[in-house]
């Protein structure tokens, strides 16, 4: 396994009393995918958003333990949220465009980070744009509004807006359950090209999908974290009995 | 839960067990045949091996049905598998259990030669060996693996040596080349029915526990407790060599 971007320690979550993940700990490699598992209200998008620290808006939320990312812990006083997030982009489960072009909803994270410089902008827009694999279908059409492109480019674009800050973790909630078969094959293909770059953490409720694109696979049941492990082991011989009859469909 | 494809991997199962029965039904008889000089039952071995081969595409049209439809994992996708693996295998027995039955035509007016040469005993162990996986195969009980890879070990040597006296009896007397010969073929088809079901107790294991023993298999241990030998305490009946080796439990077959 490649060295650990990501490290918990006896992470354990509650809502008001109620306890959502338990002294979770766990190794998230380098520059690899790593995929969340289980069923609904296990904690694995709760874990997800413990990552970037999204968390922190609900006032209900009491954490206790750990995160460190390239050893150091995110929930100390001294962190600055927003460069963290900077750091840890994110792509939700429904696209999100801002009502604006193209060019600016990728230019719009650059710009607020400083960046004012047209050409330079207009570099990071179309780098980040090829790396989400979507600048052969807007190039012709920068300044046309980014609601007007289909789920699926939306999607993408969304992903290069992420790309754009240049951010070293992308955390990705579902990013592909909204969207029809071609479009998905064309984010797990994304997914697999962005891991030579960036560390992938990724939340999928459709096994096929986290068997195809992740190299290391976290089961969650009921707050724990029942198996971690490398894919190809999880989704051939599992060790623990719940993961096996969660990924073959016994469940419940 | 109730999972709607468990009904087809019990039918991929019952098909497989099928499998395993028919062709131990005619390794046994290829073997009667060969010692008793049983020219008719030979035949019907030959005539039989069409149900072996009509169950070997139904498994594997099953196999892929499944794979298409239901996009297995863990447990599921090692049965499949394996499945896929052990049909091969119990088809290729059943070549050689043919084969067998071929060549005792060829054979049978020489039984002074068959029993200097203790070919009987040779047959006692491979009918012992093909009966005990078919067991496991019912069971799943990878106690007894490990018996059975050292009784394929036992006979592949035993084997070897009859082969070696068949060569040094070649060699002296030209008058038994075409018989020799025959033997040699013999001798060769019933290694490989002990080279195939330690192929398939493999699989066993593979189903069971996710273990690779392919090419491990001196490495293998089996679980705790346990060194009887698999015809001693089967946990179901062995296959009846008597009766209609092709029955199934479950009468429906789509």
């Amino acid at each position: 396994m490649k060295e650990a971007k990501i490290v918990t320690r006896d992470l354990t979550l509650h809502y008001g009393l109620k306890m959502a993940l338990n002294s979770i700990n766990l190794h998230i490699p380098e520059k690899e995918v790593t995929a969340f598992i289980g069923p609904s209200g296990c904690g694995k998008s709760t874990f997800l958003r413990c990552l970037n620290r999204m968390n922190d808006l609900i006032p209900s939320v009491h954490i206790k333990g750990e995160i460190l990312i390239d050893g150091l812990d995110i929930y100390q006083k001294k962190i600055d949220v927003v460069n963290l997030r900077k750091k840890i982009g994110m792509v939700f489960q429904k696209s999100n465009p801002f009502a604006k072009s193209i060019f600016e909803n990728v230019a719009y994270g650059p710009k607020i980070n400083g960046i004012s410089d047209k050409k330079k902008l207009t570099e990071i827009v179309e780098s980040s744009l090829k790396n989400a694999a979507i600048w052969d279908e807007v190039k012709d059409r920068m300044h046309d509004s980014a609601l007007g492109l289909s789920g699926g480019q939306q999607q993408r674009l969304c992903i290069a807006r992420t790309l754009a800050v240049e951010p070293e973790i992308i955390l990705m909630d579902e990013p592909a359950s909204a969207l029809d078969p071609i479009s998905t094959g064309k984010i797990e293909e994304l997914i697999f090209e962005l891991k030579k770059k960036y560390t992938i953490v990724i939340v999928t409720h459709n096994m096929q999908q986290a068997a195809r694109v992740s190299d290391h696979t976290a089961f969650f049941y009921l707050g724990e974290l029942i198996e971690f492990g490398k894919t190809r082991k999880i989704f051939t011989a599992p060790d623990i009995k719940q993961t096996e009859e969660y990924i073959t469909g016994r469940f419940g | 839960m109730e999972r709607h494809f468990e009904l087809e991997l019990q039918k991929l199962n019952r098909r497989v067990i099928k499998m395993g029965n028919l062709v131990a039904f005619q390794v046994h008889n290829a073997f009667d045949a060969l010692l008793r000089g049983d020219v008719e039952l030979a035949e019907q071995i030959i005539e039989n091996d069409r149900k072996v081969d009509k169950l070997d595409t139904k498994i594997d049209k099953l196999c892929q049905r499944i794979f298409a439809l239901t996009q297995p994992v863990a447990t599921d996708l090692r049965l499949i598998m394996s499945s896929l693996k052990m049909n091969n295998d119990l088809e290729r027995m059943g070549d050689h259990a043919v084969t067998i039955a071929q060549k005792s035509e060829g054979v049978s007016e020489y039984r002074d030669i068959i029993d200097e040469l203790h070919i009987d005993e040779l047959v006692k162990m491979t009918d012992m060996i093909v009966n005990d996986v078919i067991t496991i195969l019912n069971t799943r009980n990878t106690a007894f693996v490990k018996d059975i890879f050292d009784l394929a070990q036992a006979i592949e040597e035993k084997a070897q040596g009859i082969s070696a006296k068949i060569i040094e009896e070649m060699m002296h007397k030209t008058e038994v080349i075409v018989v020799a010969t025959n033997l040699i073929v013999i001798i060769t088809a019933i290694e490989r029915l002990a080279g195939y079901s330690t192929n398939i107790a493999e699989s066993i294991v593979f189903i069971v526990d996710g273990r690779i023993m392919k090419h491990k298999k001196k490495n293998f241990e089996s679980p705790a407790g346990t060194s009887a030998s698999v015809t001693e305490t089967p946990a179901e009946p062995a296959p009846d060599q008597t009766g209609d080796p092709t029955s199934e439990a479950t009468p429906s077959e789509g």
